[in-house]
């Protein structure tokens, strides 16, 4: 789905000019990295490995026997060097789609705690290359959170479908259907209440529904466990203190990944079905909801800008490469 | 016009290795993309639902391309995610032999894909219930013999009560089939897992003697003990008057199934009606 500018939160479109590795997902970093990083497989600077095996086929003949041998063998070193990343290559990917599921950001020390291990200092090309698979492959756009947290999400680039174009049940989400439901109407009245809503106001609308906070749910299971810690460890909700209340209270947002996975216009949407009227009807959310879709359209128009600007220099880029490392 | 500008330019973005790299991978487009997240979302489909899903998919992506054969279709992603270790792996069920799809890990990985829905009980709780299965003579294992277990689970302590609640997890996720009480490995398991279970289980695990897969549920030989799934069974001995073990030439005991591939067909479409009346009621 489409990325909100926000302040500090999330990369903007147009930080993917930046060198730093760890910073975009993307496969423009590959490219940056693989010059500035060298891998310690190689023995040979990795502008120059590029060629080596072109060298190699030229050079062995003139080489002794003993000379040929030693290419040989880093040759055969170098490949099984490959094969062991492209291997934990696919492990990131299969860990990151696991993990994603649970919809909990990941964690850089997780992904090298659990996965990559002793191939740390490759971690900026393994998860390039990890994100470049899930992106051409299964359509998720590796995204990460915060420019100090190292903390990764996958975004679904394919929206799911408005119910009205499709016979296929596309929202039979194993059981998340219900939770999700749960999750929109707090969303709604977050929304409604200009952005935030005070946590007694939200656990009184879920009463009126028949919710309590710590009565077992036949179907979100422990509501108050589900929202005030799934809810937000998923980065759905924001939870905070309101400063300067006596005796404290606490107050609900919109998480950043809310702000990814749906927007403004949609859940004003929902709250106007739910009474039965026209989201105009608010004009308030209305107006804002209407700027929060220009602010989205403006946001998709410059990624898809960036994006076509980034294959065409990849194009470019491997054109002169000529060998692909893998 | 536009969609076929936007369907190139889709293509021209696919990373290098992919075209003109030593393997000749397929090429992935968003109908691919859309159908791979689909399938992994539902976890195991029957191949009905799979032929429905890809022409889903066709529909929201490229109306105008001819639906590919399915079997190519999938050849083609299963290309792309050879360099993942995972692919599309085609399977049957054991009690009557509908063909279902799942996504599967190349490489063994135990229970990992269970590992993001539940907590380490409920994993424990899964594994032994996957021995008495494997154990056991019919392929069942009886709740009570399961609930037996449940002090003998790692992680936090678990009750009866709540262990009953998910096993019934396990049923909605498609882990386990209940009948009448007793719990046996869903077709999703045993697409997924047969690995770790033949590399686990290696001296109590059994073996279809037609089609050499993992067997969970089947008929055995009284004589020699070979074993056959039920659609093997009805397959080797079609319209076969006097059966005989394959294996040992002895009278095969059992009553001979019978799947009718029309009645199949009936009971798929009708399964596809009901599923689309209910999306309108809401």
């Amino acid at each position: 789905m489409l990325q909100k500018p926000e302040s500090g939160a999330l990369p903007s479109p147009q930080a993917e000019g930046e060198k730093d590795g760890s910073r975009d997902g993307e496969t423009q970093t590959l490219t940056a990295s693989q010059k500035e990083v060298p891998s310690p497989f190689l023995q040979e600077s990795p502008n120059e490995d590029l060629g080596a095996r072109r060298e190699e086929g030229a050079t062995a003949s003139s080489l002794t026997p003993k000379g040929a041998r030693t290419l040989a063998a880093k040759a055969l070193a170098r490949r099984r060097a490959y094969r062991r990343l492209d291997r934990t290559v696919a492990e990131l990917v299969q860990f990151l789609l696991v993990k994603d599921k649970k919809k909990s950001p990941i964690t850089r020390s997780e992904m090298v705690k659990y996965v990559i291990g002793d191939l740390k200092d490759l971690f900026p090309e393994i998860i390039a290359r990890a994100a470049e698979h899930l992106r051409y492959v299964f359509g998720f756009e590796l995204k990460q959170f915060g420019r100090k947290h190292h903390t990764y999400i996958l975004v679904n680039k394919h929206k799911p479908l408005e119910e009205e174009e499709e016979e296929v049940e596309e929202e039979d989400l194993g059981g998340d259907g219900p939770r999700l439901g749960l999750l929109i109407m707090i969303l709604g009245l977050i929304y409604m209440k200009g952005n935030s809503a005070r946590e007694t106001q939200v656990w009184e609308m879920l009463r009126r529904l028949g919710v309590r906070p710590s009565k077992y749910h036949f179907l979100f299971g422990y509501p108050k466990r589900l929202i005030m810690e799934d809810f937000v460890q998923q980065r759905y909700l924001n939870y905070r203190q309101v400063p300067h209340t006596n005796p404290p209270e606490c107050e609900f947002s919109w998480g950043p990944r809310s702000n990814l996975e749906i927007s403004k216009m949609k859940v004003l949407g929902f709250v106007a079905k739910l009474h039965k009227k026209e989201p105009q009807h608010w004009p308030v959310q209305y107006r804002e909801a209407l700027a929060d879709e220009a602010d989205r359209a403006r946001a998709k128009a410059r990624a898809e800008a960036s994006m076509r600007a980034r294959a065409r220099a990849r194009a470019r880029a491997t054109d002169r490469a000529g060998i692909y490392p893998w | 016009m536009e969609e076929g500008r936007a369907e190139r330019r889709r293509r021209t973005e696919a990373p290098s290795h992919t075209q003109g790299g030593p393997r000749r991978a397929g090429v992935m487009t968003d109908v691919h993309r859309r159908f791979l997240q689909l399938l992994m979302t539902h976890g195991v489909l029957e191949e009905w639902d799979v032929r429905r899903l890809q022409k889903h998919c066709y529909r929201v992506h490229d109306r105008t391309a001819a639906v590919e054969e399915l079997e190519d279709f999938i050849n083609n992603i299963n290309s792309v995610l050879e360099s993942l270790y995972i692919e599309i792996k085609k399977g049957a069920t054991e009690d009557d032999g509908r063909p279902v799809y799942a996504l599967v890990n190349l490489a063994t990985t135990s229970v990992s894909k269970m590992a993001s829905d539940f907590a380490e009980n409920e994993l424990d709780l899964f594994r032994k219930a996957l021995e008495l299965i494997i154990d056991s003579e019919t392929g069942f294992a009886s709740s009570t013999n399961i609930l037996n277990l449940v002090d003998q689970l790692k992680g936090k302590k678990m009750r009866k009560k709540e262990a009953e609640q998910v096993l019934q997890k396990f049923v909605q996720n498609k882990w386990l089939i209940e009948k009448e009480g007793e719990f046996t490995l869903h077709s999703r398991a045993i697409l997924e897992m047969e690995q770790y279970i033949r590399e686990t289980y290696p001296d109590a695990v059994k073996i279809c003697n037609i089609c050499h897969s993992l067997l969970i549920q089947g008929q055995s030989c009284e004589t020699c003990g070979i074993r056959m799934h039920l659609p093997c069974v009805a397959k080797y001995f079609q319209s076969n008057s006097e059966p005989r073990c394959p294996h040992c030439n002895d009278y095969w005991p059992h009553e001979i199934p019978v799947f009718d591939p029309e009645k199949e067909r009936e009971a798929a479409t009708s399964r596809a009606t009901k599923r689309s009346l209910r999306s309108r009621q809401h």
